[in-house]
C-alpha cells in the first residue's frame, strides 16, 4: 500500500478553504465511549413502553435530538478522517464534499428514523481503496451518530469504475459487520480514524 | 370508509384489522446485536444468535434465559437452527462469522421429553427452579463443522432432520449428512451462485433445497442420481435476496383456500393449481421487496411426485425447477427486508428489516365482484389509499392471479430506532395462551433484544 499508490499525485485542497462548523463554536464532543466496536454501534437501549406512542417526543430524553445534526455536522466528522493511502483528510482530497451530504428526514409521521446520504468521490477513477474509504465514512457515522440514523455510504456516480459493485458492498450490513470483526480492516480503519476528534 | 374505528384510532395505528401487542422482552438480553432467533421444533424454548459470540437459549414459558452457549464460536454467531425430528434430544446447530457450524446437544430425558418439559414449565411458574434443572443438564457442544472459507450466513436442518445444508460469503451452499452423534460427512458442495450466499432453506416435502444470494439469485439444488446439482433458478429484481422460505405444507386446509363453500369455478381450478405446485416461495430483498413464487406445474407435479424418490435413471422427466412470480406483496418498507416468516398455521407472512417495522399480510381472493365480508372490503379501500400506484401496477402485472395480499397489521419503532434482523411465528407457550393453536411473533433486533408480540384484533370503537 505504501510503495504502490493508485495515486501518488492528488488535488489537494488548503484546509482553510474547507467548509466547517469547529472554527466558529467549541467542537461538540460525540458520546460514544466506550472501545467495544459494537457497544459504540448499538448503544444502550431504555424500553420504550408503548411502541404506538407518537414517534419524535419519545426522543426528547436523547441529548442529539432531530435539529442538532445537519449536513455540516456530518461533514465535520467524515472530513477529517485520513486517506488510506496519503497523509491527508478525505476533505482536503475532496473525497468527501458538503454539496454530497444529504440528510433525508423520516419517511413516515410514525417513524424516527432519518437517513443520512453520503457521496464520496474517489480521488481516481479506479482507486482500488474506493471500498475501504467507503467503509471507514460508514463506520465513522455509524458511531458518531444516534441510531435513529441510517447510513448509506456510495461512490458517486461516474466517478468510479465499478461504483455499483462497491456501493453494494457498502449497503450490505452483514458484510459491514463482519468487516468490523476483521482485525486487519479495522486496523486500517482506525488508523483513518486515528485523525478525527 | 364504513369502519367506524378508521376515523377515530390512534393516529400512528392505520386502521388495520390486526395490531401487534408486545407480550414479553426476553431476559435479560444481549448487550450487542442479536441476529436470528429459532423456536425449538417441539419444547417452548428459542435460540438467538448473538454477536457476541454466544447462542442464548430462552424459555418461551418464562421469557427468561435458560443457557448461554459459548465458547464454539470465535466471532459473531449469525444463524441458528434446531434439528426436527428428534426423540429423547434437543440438537441445534449454530453458524458463524468465523466460518465454522457448531452441533449442539441435549438429553431430554426418557421417551417423550417433549411434554414432561412443557407442564413441568406452565405448572411451576417458578422459574428460578427451572433454571436450575435445566443447568444442570444443558446443552453441550459436540462438533464443529469446519470448510466453508469465509462467514456463515445461514444454516438449515432438511425435515426429516437427515441433512444439514450451509451457506456462506465463499459464495458457496455444503449439504452435510450426520454419520453419528459426532461425525458429520460433506454431501455436497454447491457453487451456483457468483457471490455471498445469504439464506438456505429446504422444501417442507421434498428434498429441494434453495438458496439466496447477494447475486440477486434464488438457486434450487436436487439429488441427482449420488451427486446433488443445481436445477434451476430464479432472478430477483430486488437486488440482494436477504432470506428465503417455503409455504407450510398442507395449507389449503388452514389459509384463504380453507372456505370452500360456493366458490367458483375459477377458484377451484386456482386452487387445484397451487396443489399441483406444492408449497409456495416467499423472499424478501434489498429493496424492501417481499415476494412470492410458485412452481410451475408440470406432468410429474403434484403430491404422488412428492416422496416417491424413483432414481434419475428410471425417471422419464426432467428435474429442472420452473417457478414463476405469484406475487409481489404490497411495498410497506423502504429499506433492507432482512426476514420474512410464513406463518404455518394461517398462511399469514410476517415481515421486518432495516427500517425497524414488523408487517403482516394476509393473502384472500381478489374481489372481483362486491361480495366478500365487510371486514375485507374496509382493508381494500384502505391498501387502495395507502399505496394506490402499487395495487394498480401489481393489477396490471398479474391479471390473471385470483387472490391478493393486503396488509392487517404493521407497527413502526418496533426495536425502538433499530434494525430488525430477523423475525419468526412460533407456538404461544406461556401460561396465558388463549388458545391451543395461538401463534407468537418473535423479532431480533440490533438493539440485542429478542420480542414477542401477539397478534390481536383491533376492538372496534
Amino acid at each position: 500500500m505504501e510503495l504502490d499508490k493508485d495515486n501518488a499525485n492528488p488535488t489537494i485542497l488548503n484546509p482553510s478553504d474547507l467548509p466547517s462548523r469547529r472554527r466558529e463554536s467549541s467542537v461538540k464532543k460525540r458520546e460514544d465511549g466506550g472501545t467495544g466496536l459494537f457497544d459504540a454501534l448499538v448503544p444502550s437501549y431504555t424500553y420504550l413502553s408503548d411502541p404506538f406512542e407518537p414517534s419524535v417526543s419519545s426522543c426528547d430524553s436523547d441529548d442529539d435530538s432531530v435539529e442538532d445534526i445537519d449536513e455540516l455536522e456530518i461533514y465535520d466528522l467524515i472530513s477529517s478522517i485520513s486517506d488510506p493511502e496519503h497523509p491527508l483528510s478525505l476533505g482536503s482530497l475532496a473525497v468527501v464534499n458538503l454539496p454530497d451530504i444529504h440528510i433525508y428526514p423520516p419517511t413516515s409521521p410514525h417513524s424516527k428514523i432519518s437517513t443520512v446520504v453520503v457521496e464520496i468521490t474517489p480521488t481516481i477513477t479506479h482507486c482500488s481503496l474506493a471500498t475501504v474509504i467507503g467503509l471507514g465514512v460508514r463506520v465513522r457515522l455509524e458511531q458518531a451518530l444516534p441510531p435513529r440514523f441510517r447510513v448509506d455510504v456510495r461512490v458517486k456516480k461516474g466517478t468510479h469504475s465499478t461504483d455499483e459493485a462497491v456501493n453494494k458492498q457498502l449497503g450490505d450490513k452483514e458484510r459491514v459487520a463482519a468487516a468490523l470483526e476483521n482485525d486487519t480492516l479495522m486496523d486500517v480503519i482506525r488508523r483513518m480514524h486515528a485523525t478525527c476528534e | 370508509m364504513t369502519d367506524p374505528s378508521a376515523s377515530s384510532s390512534p393516529s400512528t395505528t392505520p386502521p388495520y384489522s390486526l395490531q401487534l401487542t408486545p407480550l414479553s422482552t426476553l431476559q435479560p438480553p444481549s448487550s450487542s446485536r442479536t441476529w436470528q432467533t429459532k423456536p425449538h421444533p417441539s419444547l417452548p424454548l428459542v435460540a438467538t444468535a448473538c454477536s457476541d459470540h454466544t447462542v442464548r437459549i430462552y424459555s418461551l414459558t418464562s421469557f427468561t434465559l435458560v443457557q448461554t452457549l459459548s465458547g464454539a464460536h470465535k466471532r459473531s454467531v449469525r444463524t441458528v437452527s434446531w434439528k426436527p425430528n428428534t426423540r429423547g434430544e434437543s440438537v441445534l446447530a449454530t453458524g458463524s462469522f468465523d466460518s465454522s457450524a457448531a452441533i449442539w446437544r441435549r438429553q431430554e430425558g426418557v421417551g417423550r421429553g417433549e411434554e414432561d418439559f412443557t407442564s413441568r414449565g406452565v405448572r411451576s411458574g417458578n422459574d428460578e427452579d427451572d433454571d436450575d434443572e435445566e443447568e444442570d443438564d444443558g446443552f453441550d457442544f459436540t462438533t464443529i463443522l469446519d470448510g466453508h472459507e469465509s462467514e456463515l450466513k445461514s444454516l438449515s436442518w432438511s425435515p426429516s432432520g437427515h441433512l444439514l445444508a450451509t451457506c456462506s460469503r465463499d459464495k458457496s451452499v455444503w449439504i452435510w449428512e450426520e454419520v453419528d452423534e459426532e461425525n458429520y460427512e460433506t454431501v455436497a458442495v454447491l457453487q451456483e451462485h457468483d457471490a455471498d450466499v445469504k439464506c438456505v432453506a429446504w422444501h417442507p416435502e421434498e428434498e429441494l433445497l434453495v438458496s439466496s444470494s447477494y447475486d440477486d439469485w434464488v438457486k434450487f439444488y436436487r439429488e441427482d442420481g449420488d451427486d446433488w446439482v443445481g436445477v434451476g433458478g430464479i432472478e430477483s429484481e430486488g437486488g440482494t435476496v436477504w432470506w428465503v422460505e417455503f409455504e407450510g405444507s398442507g395449507m389449503k386446509e388452514r389459509d384463504f383456500r380453507k372456505a370452500r363453500e360456493g366458490l367458483s369455478e375459477g377458484r377451484e381450478e386456482w386452487i387445484a393449481m397451487l396443489e399441483r405446485s406444492g408449497p409456495r416461495l416467499a423472499t424478501s430483498s434489498d429493496d424492501g421487496g417481499v415476494r412470492i413464487y410458485r412452481r410451475k406445474p408440470s406432468e410429474r407435479s403434484g403430491n404422488a411426485a412428492a416422496s416417491t424418490g424413483i432414481p434419475s435413471i428410471i425417471r422419464s422427466f426432467s428435474i429442472d425447477e420452473e417457478w414463476v412470480l405469484d406475487a409481489v406483496l404490497p411495498k410497506r418498507h423502504d429499506r433492507p427486508v432482512y426476514s420474512v416468516s410464513w406463518s404455518k398455521r394461517t398462511g399469514m407472512i410476517v415481515s421486518a428489516g432495516s427500517d425497524g417495522k414488523i408487517v403482516v399480510y394476509k393473502e384472500r381472493w381478489r374481489e372481483a365482484k362486491k361480495q366478500q365480508s365487510h371486514e375485507a372490503e374496509t382493508k381494500a379501500e384502505s391498501d387502495v389509499q395507502a399505496d394506490g400506484e402499487q395495487v394498480t401496477t401489481e393489477a396490471g402485472k398479474k391479471p390473471d392471479t385470483p387472490t391478493e395480499w393486503s396488509v392487517v397489521a404493521e407497527l413502526y419503532s418496533a426495536h425502538d430506532v433499530f434494525e430488525i434482523n430477523h423475525v419468526v411465528w412460533a407456538h404461544r407457550r406461556d401460561k396465558d395462551c388463549r388458545s391451543e393453536d395461538e401463534e407468537v411473533i418473535i423479532s431480533t433486533g440490533d438493539d440485542g433484544e429478542v420480542k414477542v408480540w401477539t397478534l390481536d384484533e383491533v376492538v372496534k370503537a
